[in-house]
């Protein structure tokens, strides 16, 4: 198994980097009810964890014993009908499910399957809980009409229903949302709560850790603890024992892109241009998230560029992300900022070189 | 009464008619050997000067004839004497092609000196006409003489076309002074007779721009340097091929400003220059009709009264005008078709073999015949509209004395009843059949003369909704046909004629070249007295896209208007009425990216895009890098052209956005502004030279990779979704699918791989297989994480493992796959599995239903407890026609579920059984992982 899940704290009694929340958690639902919550925070700061963790406060171990389900929805959709498939995770006592899966059609999982969930009474022969849990992932990519229908549900089925929302970022999520919901902020863990993990996680293995490497490790990873966790072990994968200066590998596609961007510092020219194009259609056919592209190319465009440009460089950027989360074809967006960077980049290049 | 009757009387009166027409018979003889040589009628234009003179008196005594010719030419008669003709053609053909490379020969060399016997001529004939059309003719002349050199010049011409396409292969630079000077307009047809060639980069000039500017003028453009080249436009002497040539045969240079001089001084000063053009025109003249006078002088003696004959029938339709030119000038005989000759040819073959291999020969080897692949028994005609087809297959059955009954879309042709005492008075296809069966037919009428039937099918891909069963039926009568059937069609590769198509002879008609048409055009338009130069034809026939039909209708409109057409008319009329041809995507693009696109109206430009508003979009967006706008001019460091690559990609983007609001929320009112965001914009930002990014790239527009990339996107999306069911099936992460894929699967796959490499085999495998057991990764997902680890121009994840390593991993799975009892994988409804046939749903549904829902009743989770309710609902409701309910659209949705639940039950009882515990205590439906299937059972 690896170390990630293996040592992923299972209580909110074990949790290390966030414990003061998880305490306020546990006294939340130990008075036998709690709020709708909104988790929010960057990836790998331990939201899920949480979540699990909280649930299993609130039902006991039986919320472990989660079964994996895809099913086959069929809506009526006006004229038309719907085939939806979904995945869900389910347990006794909660569903978790993220509906934007289901693209622009997630308007109909909420409208449909979670208001046909949330109806349904618990039965629950040991009288323990008067609700169930829904717990949806990545509310920040519905849509807004699936938010708007999501926030009468949350009210109307509050009396024995508790909708657990995960985000990234809270923005994305209506104000009607999220004054609905209690919201908890999970920061990212600082570098010493990361180095204190792998510390731990080092000494549960039995692995001696060099000086300073768990710190390198944590200030490479982002403050992002789960690619610390995998990183480590992948440092141990490909050599143990440790040495001081091990290169900690960068995960394959961000190799990639940091390959693009100096591609783009290089040369800007159509021919170019049509090779990045080719680069970043490989990564779109790997699932990178094209957000996720856009956001590391310019962060690794930015790391070598001149101070001058930048402020241009991600205005143009932040342009180009919003309307490709308006869009549908994310590779005409990204192509569009990197012609965009080329004819700034290389104009300025003409400006101070000649 | 039937049809078929109709066709019985009709040949009873083709009979009757044959047999009145007989006395005269000896007159369509000689038509006859003239159609033969009507062939040639192109190059003997000059004999309509000696038809005129008779012509009028002859008009009336033509009327008559002509009708009981054209019966007579049907004739079962004539085909004998036909065959006799068939002997002598070939040698009246053979002594044109002896004569012909000797007059190009004269006319090159002594292009000076029949002048005036030719001018003598003109004037001689042309004494009914006026002086104004003595300088027409002139004009004429000229044409003829371009059209002197056909066979050689055209060719050239064809290629340089070819070639300008490949030159931009980037060698040839741009032009220095591009744009810069201003173009000259000049008179209509101030190069008329002249012929160009263009070498090199010109000074200001993109290639196609110059050849564009001189075709307007009247002038060809040819790829190579001959004798007849007037000159070589160069601005440069680069000492190639065509400079070398031309001045061996002390062709002039010309610059390109001495080409803009040409021109201008045409404008100001019509009369000087239109003087010295006309001196030039009328040498060229001249040549031409010495060339074609000793031809006309050769043919007379040949084919005896031919001339007066031949034009008749032309001259006789100017009088009746009002007819259809494409009816009027339709080919009377199967060597006035144009192109596809061989085609013909073989069609007439065919046919006339048809009665010996399937019918007369020996009864007993009728059989074995059949079998014999290269023969059968219909033959199939295939091209695009107006090339012939029809007229072709009615020509050659007629040629051949057999009469055609022709079955087209206008008539049903659905299946056949089977009874076939229906056909008598049923559906046309009945009458098909009695009469493909019925070789009696012609047989009966006349013993002596032994008629023959064809039946021609038309149109037979148009066989649509309401001929049901028609290809399948049409295939059957192939099969028992005792006549042969000719079916035509515009789509030999239809998807509906995939069947006839093993049946049928394949004859796939071309589209005639434009020279081609513009001879025959040419023909017509001097028999309807119309002044067209031959490039204004060419032009046509380019325009028209090989569709004849087409060109003579355009023709004939613009006859209506106006008596001279010119290179510029025939633009103007194209340029805005377009053959309603269907415009690819393909040409689309090339005409919005083109050189001259800046040209464009913008009713023009969204038409273009909208030809297909969902691949022209596309096409744009993979191609618009590759063009070098014109829009940038000079452009030394690029910068200009990345600023408009810029705005194109934005303006690319931009129409993304407003497709989605299209698509999403049904703004189709916005699809001009999609239109003109996503395809016109770039293009007018960006149309010019298309060059190549990539070596070895042709230099067309690719197809829009968009598509393909996301289908792929889609499918690893899919197969990631599998690795993120199973991994969350293991219950050992709760992850998202984003975070599995950007974060787990770089040590998913070193800790997959690396052990592989590096530790001995058994470990290595053991290790793997481990770690595949603990996240429930099947073999599948193995190969879904090496494949989404893929990047191109990064070593292959997979490298470095020895293939026994591989092998012993896939060997080393599955024997525990056997212990894993149920894999996660079975009990998941993936996008593509194929869902359990419904009659099984409905078998499992009432015994297994129930137990379910005992057997699970106090361990019900959510989703059970709705699918439960759901049940519960649905039995209320329907009480015991539960079973026969189900099957009924309303309870689709419970079916699945139940489907689900089935299979799940039936799975979680092959466990317990399996293991020996009785019934299994947990409800629970869904399998897992060996080791906390104890686990799981609270």
């Amino acid at each position: 198994m690896l170390w990630v899940d293996k040592y992923r704290p299972k209580t909110l009694d074990q949790v290390m980097v966030h414990t003061d929340i998880a305490h306020n958690l546990k006294k939340l639902v130990t008075e036998q009810d709690s709020p709708h919550l909104l988790f929010y925070g960057p990836s790998g700061s331990g939201k899920k964890t949480l979540i699990m963790a909280l649930l299993r406060q609130m039902f006991g171990p039986g919320a472990e014993k989660v079964k994996v389900e895809n099913r086959t929805w069929k809506i009526d959709a006006g004229s038309r009908s719907l085939d939806l498939e979904l995945t869900t995770l389910s347990s006794a006592n909660h569903i978790e499910m993220s509906p934007s899966d289901a693209g622009f059609q997630d308007r109909y999982i909420v409208q449909e399957v979670i208001k046909e969930m949330a109806k349904n009474r618990p039965i629950d022969t040991k009288g323990k809980k008067g609700f169930k849990v829904l717990v949806l992932n990545d509310v920040d990519k519905l849509s807004r009409e699936a938010q708007h229908s999501l926030r009468r549900t949350m009210e109307k089925y509050s009396a024995y229903c508790r909708l657990i929302l995960c985000c990234n970022s809270s923005s994305r999520v209506t104000e009607a949302i999220r004054s609905r919901c209690l919201n908890v902020r999970i920061n990212a863990p600082s570098e010493e709560q990361i180095v204190q993990v792998l510390e731990f996680i080092g000494k549960k293995e039995g692995l001696q850790l060099p000086p300073g490497f768990a710190a390198r490790i944590a200030e490479k990873s982002n403050r992002n603890l789960r690619r610390a966790i995998l990183s480590f072990e992948t440092c141990r994968v490909l050599q143990y024992p440790f040495t001081n200066k091990q290169a900690i590998p960068p995960m394959d596609w961000e190799e990639y892109i940091s390959e693009i961007a100096s591609d783009i510092m290089k040369e800007q020219s159509p021919k170019r241009l049509f090779q990045v194009r080719g680069k970043l259609y490989e990564l779109l056919i790997n699932c990178i998230p094209p957000e996720i592209i856009l956001k590391r190319l310019l962060y690794e465009l930015l790391r070598k560029l001149d101070a001058e440009l930048k402020h241009e460089v991600c205005h143009w950027a932040a342009y180009y992300e919003y309307r490709m989360r308006l869009g549908q074809k994310a590779i005409f967006h990204i192509e569009a900022f990197v012609a965009k960077f080329m004819s700034i980049y290389k104009s300025f290049l003409i400006a101070t070189f000649g | 009464m039937s049809d078929i009757r109709k066709w019985f009387m009709k040949t009873h009166d083709k009979g009757n008619n044959a047999a009145s027409s007989k006395p005269s018979s000896d007159k369509p003889q000689s038509e006859k050997t003239v159609a033969g040589g009507q062939e040639s009628s192109g190059r003997r234009i000059t004999s309509k000067y000696f038809n005129s003179n008779k012509q009028k008196g002859k008009d009336e005594k033509e009327k008559q004839e002509l009708p009981a010719k054209r019966k007579n030419a049907k004739d079962s008669e004539e085909i004998h004497e036909d065959d006799g003709d068939d002997s002598v053609l070939p040698t009246n053909k053979k002594k044109l092609a002896d004569t012909t490379p000797t007059k190009k020969l004269k006319s090159g060399s002594g292009r000076g000196i029949p002048k005036k016997s030719a001018v003598l001529e003109e004037s001689d004939e042309d004494d009914d006409k006026d002086a104004v059309s003595a300088a027409k003719s002139a004009g004429r002349g000229g044409g003829g003489g371009g059209r002197g050199a056909p066979g050689r010049s055209t060719g050239g011409r064809g290629r340089g076309g070819g070639r300008g396409g490949f030159m931009n292969f980037g060698e040839r630079k741009d032009p220095p002074h591009k744009g810069e000077k201003e173009v000259p307009e000049g008179a209509p047809d101030c190069l008329a007779g002249l012929t160009f060639v263009i070498s090199g980069t010109l000074d200001s000039l993109e290639r196609e721009e110059a050849e564009d500017l001189i075709k307007r003028h009247g002038g060809r453009v040819t790829g190579s340097v001959s004798k007849k080249t007037n000159y070589l436009l160069c601005d440069e002497d680069i000492g190639g091929r065509k400079s070398e040539k031309a001045k061996e045969l002390g062709t002039s240079f010309l610059t390109e400003d001495g080409l803009f001089d040409m021109i201008r001084a045409s404008k100001p000063a019509k009369a000087s220059s239109q003087e010295d053009k006309k001196l030039v025109n009328k040498a060229v003249a001249v040549a031409s009709q010495s060339k074609v006078s000793p031809k006309s002088q050769v043919k007379v003696p040949l084919s005896s009264r031919s001339p007066s004959k031949q034009a008749k029938p032309k001259t006789a339709t100017t009088v009746q005008s009002s007819s259809m030119w494409t009816e009027k000038y339709r080919p009377k005989d199967p060597k006035d078709i144009i192109g596809n000759q061989s085609l013909v040819l073989q069609l007439r073959n065919w046919l006339k073999a048809w009665n010996e291999h399937f019918l007369d020969t020996g009864n007993k080897k009728q059989g074995k015949k059949q079998n014999d692949s290269g023969l059968k028994k219909a033959v199939l005609l295939s091209g695009t509209p107006g090339i012939g087809k029809t007229t072709s297959a009615k020509l050659v059955c007629q040629e051949l004395g057999f009469q055609a009954i022709e079955v087209n879309a206008s008539d049903s042709r659905g299946k056949a009843d089977s009874k076939i005492e229906k056909g008598i008075s049923g559906s046309k296809t009945n009458s098909v059949k009695e009469l493909v069966t019925n070789e009696a037919i012609g047989v009966n009428m006349e013993r002596s003369k032994h008629y023959k039937s064809v039946l021609i099918m038309d149109e037979v891909d148009g066989m649509s909704a309401g001929d049901r069963g028609g290809v399948a039926d049409l295939i059957a009568s192939i099969k028992i046909s005792k006549i042969p059937i000719i079916c035509i069609c515009n789509d030999r590769y239809s998807q509906k004629l995939k069947s006839l198509v093993n049946y049928c002879l394949l004859l796939s008609f071309r589209k005639p070249t434009k020279q081609q048409m513009a001879k025959r055009l040419m023909d017509v338009s001097k028999a309807e007295r119309l002044q067209v130069n031959e490039i204004a034809l060419e032009e046509l026939a380019e325009r028209v896209n090989g569709d004849m039909r087409m060109a003579l209708n355009q023709l004939q409109y613009m006859s209506l208007s106006m008596s001279v057409i010119n290179y510029d008319d025939i633009r103007q009329r194209f340029l805005t009425n377009a053959k309603d041809e269907d415009i690819s995507p393909f040409t689309a693009v090339d005409k919005l990216f083109g050189f001259n696109a800046g040209k464009l109206k913008m009713d023009e430009r969204i038409n273009l895009s909208m030809s297909d508003p969902d691949l022209v979009p596309l096409i744009i967006q993979e191609n618009y890098i590759n063009y070098r706008p014109s829009l940038a001019g000079k452009d030394d460091s690029g910068i200009k052209r990345m600023n408009l690559i810029a705005r194109a990609a934005e303006s690319i983007a931009d129409g993304d956005i407003v497709n989605v609001q299209i698509r999403r929320y049904r703004q189709w009112q916005l699809s001009q502004t999609s239109s003109l965001a996503t395809s016109i914009i770039p293009a007018s930002l960006l149309h010019g030279q298309r060059e190549i990014l990539e070596q070895g790239e042709r230099n067309f527009n690719r197809f829009g990779g968009w598509l393909g990339k996301n289908s792929t996107m889609g499918k690893n999306l899919r197969l990631l979704d599998d690795l993120h069911v199973h991994i969350l099936a293991s219950r050992e992460s709760s992850s998202g699918r984003d975070t599995i894929r950007m974060e787990y699967l770089t040590l998913l796959l070193k800790e997959m791989t690396e052990p592989l490499r590096t530790l001995p085999k058994a470990e290595a495998v053991q290790q793997v297989v481990e770690l595949m057991n603990t996240y429930s990764i099947s073999q599948e997902d193995f190969d879904t994480i090496v494949e989404l680890s893929k990047f191109k121009g990064h070593p292959n994840p997979l490298d470095g493992i020895q293939p026994a390593v591989k092998s012993a991993l896939t060997k080393a799975y599955k024997e525990q796959s056997s212990s894993r009892v149920v894999r996660v994988a079975d009990l998941i409804t993936l996008p593509g599995v194929k869902k359990v046939p419904k009659k099984r749903i409905a078998a499992i549904l009432e015994p297994a239903g129930e137990e379910v829902e005992k057997g699970e009743g106090d361990t019900l989770d959510e989703s059970e407890e709705e699918n439960s309710s759901d049940n519960e609902e649905l039995e209320g409701t329907k009480g015991e026609k539960l079973q026969s309910e189900l099957q009924s659209y309303n309870s689709k949705a419970t079916q699945i579920q139940l489907e689900l639940k089935g299979t799940g039950n039936s799975s979680s009882k092959k466990t317990s059984g399996g293991r020996g515990k009785g019934a299994s205590a947990s409800g629970k439906k869904v399998a897992q992982a060996p080791k906390t299937t104890a686990k799981r059972k609270w």
